[in-house]
């Protein structure tokens, strides 16, 4: 009877390691296709939306930990939930590049214009005898200065887009806009439609 | 107000040319000491306006003018 028993807990051993391991390999399998699928698009998706892209690791080191812990139907399901973010990621990242760049496109139409008018004023300032109502020497050279600012700035932030960095360009071209309009109103000019608001 | 700059006159949102609509009684001097100040600055706009001027005592109440 003794015998039968050591039998019959041995075969329940055996039975449940081979369980264990027919979840396990489901359980690694699943979380590599999803490191995989990450690490392939995490480079050009990291631009554009950091954020999804860490949303994307946490659940596959969600996945790793239960994996580490041997609670493989927890892994599988993490390393699961992982791949269907990951899948995400390319869409939303092409997405995402579409918007900046379009916005991009109507900066880099618009600030260039502002900046040759501002130039033109300038010029035309400088080459004057007086200086009209409403500016003082002060407020014009304040605005002199700021439109080399801007000159300089617009200059970075082209090379940033040439460098794929659309986000960064697009920050620096906000601030040469904001600066912009501040030294059309100094120098009494009529800021463009596109740049109001 | 009916004394401040005109936008653009076409209808492209990111264009910055100055643009000035002449009143009656304004003359280029006059439109050279309000946005340069000073009058003797007029040749600057009449150069800009060469297309469109072909003496600089004569523009009409209305016209659009560039200022550089």
């Amino acid at each position: 009877m003794k015998k039968i028993l050591s039998i019959a807990v041995a075969l329940l051993f055996a039975l449940s390691l081979g369980a264990c391991s027919q979840a396990k390999g489901p359980a690694e399998a699943a979380i590599k296709a999803a490191e995989d699928a990450l690490n392939a698009g995490k480079a050009d998706a990291m631009k554009y939306i950091p954020d999804q892209v860490k949303a994307a690791e946490d659940a596959l080191k969600a996945a790793k930990d239960a994996f580490a812990k041997g609670d493989y139907a927890a892994a599988t399901a993490a390393a699961t939930s992982a791949s269907a973010k990951v899948k995400d990621l390319a869409a939303a990242a092409a997405a995402k590049k579409a918007e900046l760049t379009k916005a991009w496109g109507e900066q880099s139409e618009l600030l260039p214009n502002m900046i040759a008018a501002i130039k033109s004023r300038v010029d035309v300032l400088s080459k004057s005898k007086k200086l009209p109502a409403n500016l003082d020497k002060e407020k014009f050279e304040g605005a002199k200065n700021g439109l080399a600012e801007i000159d300089k700035t617009w200059g970075e932030a082209s090379s940033a887009f040439k460098e794929g960095g659309l986000a960064d360009a697009l920050a620096k071209a906000k601030s040469v806009k904001e600066k912009a309009v501040e030294i059309m109103t100094t120098l009494g000019m009529t800021v463009p439609e596109a740049a109001k608001g | 107000m009916a004394d401040e700059p005109v936008q653009g006159k076409g209808n492209d949102p990111t264009d910055a040319t100055q643009w000035h609509e002449v009143k009656k009684g304004e003359t280029l001097s006059k439109i050279a000491e309000r946005y340069y100040g000073d009058p003797g600055m007029y040749t600057t706009i009449f150069e800009a306006n060469r297309d469109r001027l072909k003496d600089p005592n004569l523009i009409r109440i209305g016209q659009k003018l560039r200022i550089p």
